[in-house]
């Protein structure tokens, strides 16, 4: 970590952007990605690529075997502790501090 | 030769409920040779009479799982459990989960084993409008689907029928058909999954459930941090009451009967040594434990209810915040529920938690849950305690289970603050689909544990009975010379006053009886131990009892009515089984169970490790003497400890 150390504080907040149309567009669609816990009652959201790393393998592995694989979707059915979620026909049951290191997008409701 | 064929699937398809359905009360729990792991077989038979051994294998999400269940699902897939690999595998796939279901499906399959798959609970898909294609299925698998509903009944011929054909033709699964070679759960495995699911079911009228709303809010309430625990406390004391409740019916019967059987062989044989053996140990004796089947049955039948109605994975999470501050997994929790069925099977039940230490605190703490052993000794003690007031005798029934709870939360506590501290497992559990419970399932399974009660009676129970008998009736003793003095009274009154006559007659039986107790091998042993017992309030006889049930609590009845409760019968009442022992009486005529005394015991019996085969089991699943050991004297100085500031109290 080479650099002007007086910059490193503001490393964070730099930004990949080179355009104003491009600056427009990530405005407008942002990709947020947010622990499972942090979903309200009801809220639906997909299981991103990578977002089960930060969990032990032995965990990781049995999620998926549960159905909580890449690119699934969620729906909370009740947040907190257990946080209970459903995926397809399957409700599982999650203690928070797993919940806490699920990434996920949440899925933009398309009603009115 | 009988053809194999092994049972495997996910949690919650359905799979026990088909395996009962299959098999009914033709199965048994057996080991895999050379190893310690249980299971159930069962026999299963075709119309026309060829037979088929079904292992009902652990429910699992994967076979390549680093979990205990996985690795012996696969072990026993690949023949290196068992008699060598099974002869056919039974696939059991939920019909509203498929898309999960299928790549567990393709991962045995892979593993080239003739295969059938049947696909549960068809019904219910129907109902949401799903339709699956059994022929669509068949061609996309690569071997034989048939859809079944366990529950009603519905294909199961079929798939019996389909299941001797493909044991018996050997037919392993398509080598057309590419499985994907990943794990469930990864993308290649779900994309696979997806593709078969759409050629094999239609959906033209699915439903939107309209009940998700109702089940978020069910779990809610049944998970919530107070509401849960409330719900939970509230279930397990209507539980007990009723089992309390409804068994004295049914345990009325069964007394009575024992008493009828008692009294024809008394009428049959000639006075003499046989007679009292048949009569007073073998009868006698087994009565007194069997006369608690109908609450072991309930138990379990009550038990089996609520698991098929998924309110006790609910109830795990409910539980789960208060075992965890008590240093405890989640994991924990379907061990120790085991366990108040027996220790033993709990035990084992606690290889599935991966943490050592968790393991090692569930297993110690394990024989603090009230398991049915204890039942017997439960429900005489607060019978007494409480007699002719069921609700109140059903509330301390439940104290009895929850006392057990909280000194075994405690231990746990203790232990993970101080020899095994380390931070625990969190616990991740599939939710199973709330429904009405299957009565033909709960009975089934209820039947099945009552045939293991009564064949624990038949063997190891009979033969303490016997032993108990014959250490109570030997040396034979003379007739003391009050007796004799009693009994020439009674003569000289016969002709003017047969009832006074009658009265003293009774009088000298139950002093050569008390004599004949003092002076027994038993009465010998229990004088030499009493000592130790009495700061408990216990008596000569009682201290024998105690003993004797370390080798199975149960044996407890059994000894005090051997014991006591045949003396006591002298006077030639006709006293049912419970009725004699709740009357028994100590040397010097006082009532063997006093309020102090069965307060003392009961506490005692909740809190202490008077199990052998408990403690043998812990060694196994240890690999140490010094944790059953360890075990023992710190259950049992808490249990005395216990008892002697009830006794205290109550006195």
């Amino acid at each position: 970590m080479g650099g002007n150390p007086l910059l490193r504080p503001l490393a964070h907040l730099r930004v990949d952007i080179e355009t104003e149309s491009q600056y427009h567009f990530s405005m407008a669609q942002p990709t947020i990605r947010i622990p499972l816990s942090q979903l309200a009652r009801g809220q639906r959201a997909t299981v991103e690529c990578s977002a089960l790393d930060s969990l032990p393998s032995e965990h990781r592995c049995l999620l998926a075997a549960m159905g909580m694989g890449e690119q699934c979707e969620v729906r909370v059915c009740r947040p907190g502790t257990p946080c209970i979620v459903q995926i397809d026909r399957t409700r599982l049951g999650l203690p928070q501090i797993i919940a806490d290191q699920i990434m996920v997008t949440p899925i933009e409701s398309t009603s009115p | 030769m009988i053809p194999r064929i092994a049972l495997l699937g996910n949690p919650n398809t359905g799979k026990s409920t088909l395996f009962n359905r299959l098999c009914g009360l033709r199965s048994k729990t057996a080991n895999f040779p050379g190893s310690t792991v249980e299971h159930q077989v069962g026999r299963c038979l075709t119309k026309s009479g060829q037979e088929m051994d079904l292992i009902d294998l652990p429910g699992i999400y994967s076979l390549m799982l680093e979990m205990p269940e996985s690795r012996l699902c696969a072990d026993c897939l690949d023949g290196r459990v068992g008699d060598g690999r099974p002869d056919a595998a039974l696939l059991v796939l939920d019909a509203n989960n498929l898309s999960r279901n299928l790549q567990f499906a393709a991962s045995a399959l892979r593993r080239g084993l003739p295969s059938v798959v049947a696909i549960n609970m068809v019904d219910l898909a129907e109902r949401r409008g799903l339709i699956i294609d059994e022929h669509a299925a068949s061609q996309a698998l690569g071997v034989p689907v048939v859809a079944v509903s366990a529950r009603s009944g519905k294909g199961i011929d079929r798939l019996i029928a389909q299941l001797s054909q493909t044991s018996k033709s050997n037919a392993t699964p398509s080598p057309d058909i590419a499985y994907p070679t990943s794990e469930p759960g990864s993308t290649a495995s779900a994309m696979w999954a997806a593709d078969v699911f759409a050629r094999i079911a239609a959906h033209p009228n699915e439903k939107n459930d309209e009940r998700m709303t109702i089940h978020d809010r069910l779990d809610a309430a049944f998970t919530h941090p107070l509401l849960g625990i409330i719900f939970f406390v509230l279930m397990m004391s209507l539980l007990f009451a009723s089992i309390y409740w409804l068994a004295q019916f049914p345990m009325e019967a069964v007394d009575g009967i024992f008493g009828w059987l008692g009294s024809g062989v008394e009428s049959i044989m000639p006075e003499g040594t046989l007679r009292d053996l048949t009569v007073n140990g073998i009868v006698g004796g087994l009565s007194a434990t069997v006369v608690f089947l109908p609450q072991i049955l309930l138990l379990f039948f009550l038990l089996a209810l609520l698991e098929d109605s998924g309110y006790l994975a609910r109830a795990a999470f409910a539980v789960d915040r208060t075992m965890r501050r008590f240093g405890l997994p989640g994991q924990a929790f379907m061990p120790l529920l085991s366990s108040h069925a027996c220790a033993l099977p709990g035990i084992m039940a606690t290889r599935l938690i991966p943490n050592y230490r968790d393991r090692l605190a569930t297993i110690l703490v394990a024989p603090f849950m009230s398991c049915s052993a204890r039942v017997p000794v439960y429900a005489l003690l607060t019978g007494v305690l409480f007699a002719g007031r069921p609700l109140a005798a059903g509330f301390a029934f439940t104290g009895c289970y929850v006392l057990g709870g909280i000194v075994g939360l405690a231990t746990a506590a203790l232990l993970r603050k101080t020899i095994l501290r380390g931070p625990s497992t969190p616990m991740m559990l599939e939710l199973p689909d709330y429904r009405l419970p299957s009565i033909r399932n709960a009975l089934t399974i209820a039947v099945d544990r009552g045939m293991l009660f009564l064949k624990n009676a038949g063997s190891v129970i009979l033969s303490i009975a016997i032993v108990m008998w014959w250490l109570s009736a030997y040396p034979k003793s003379q007739p003391s010379p009050e007796s004799v003095a009693i009994e020439m009274r009674a003569v000289e009154v016969a002709q003017t006053d047969p009832t006074t006559a009658e009265n003293l007659r009774s009088q000298s039986q139950r002093l050569n009886e008390r004599t004949q107790q003092s002076g027994s091998f038993a009465g010998q042993i229990g004088a030499i131990c009493q000592p130790a017992f009495a700061p408990i309030g216990l008596d000569r006889q009682l201290t024998v009892a105690v003993l004797t049930s370390f080798l199975a609590r149960e044996v407890f009845t059994t000894t005090v009515f051997v014991l006591a409760g045949a003396g006591s019968d002298a006077d030639g009442e006709d006293q049912g089984t419970l009725a004699t022992v709740r009357s028994a009486t100590r040397d010097d005529g006082v009532p063997l169970f006093t309020m102090a005394t069965s307060a003392s015991l009961l506490i005692f019996f909740v809190l202490a490790m008077q199990c052998l085969p408990t403690l043998v089991v812990v060694a196994r699943e240890t690999g140490s003497w010094r944790w059953p050991l360890l075990q023992f004297c710190y259950m049992t100085i808490i249990a005395y400890t216990a008892a002697f500031f009830a006794y205290r109290l109550m006195s």
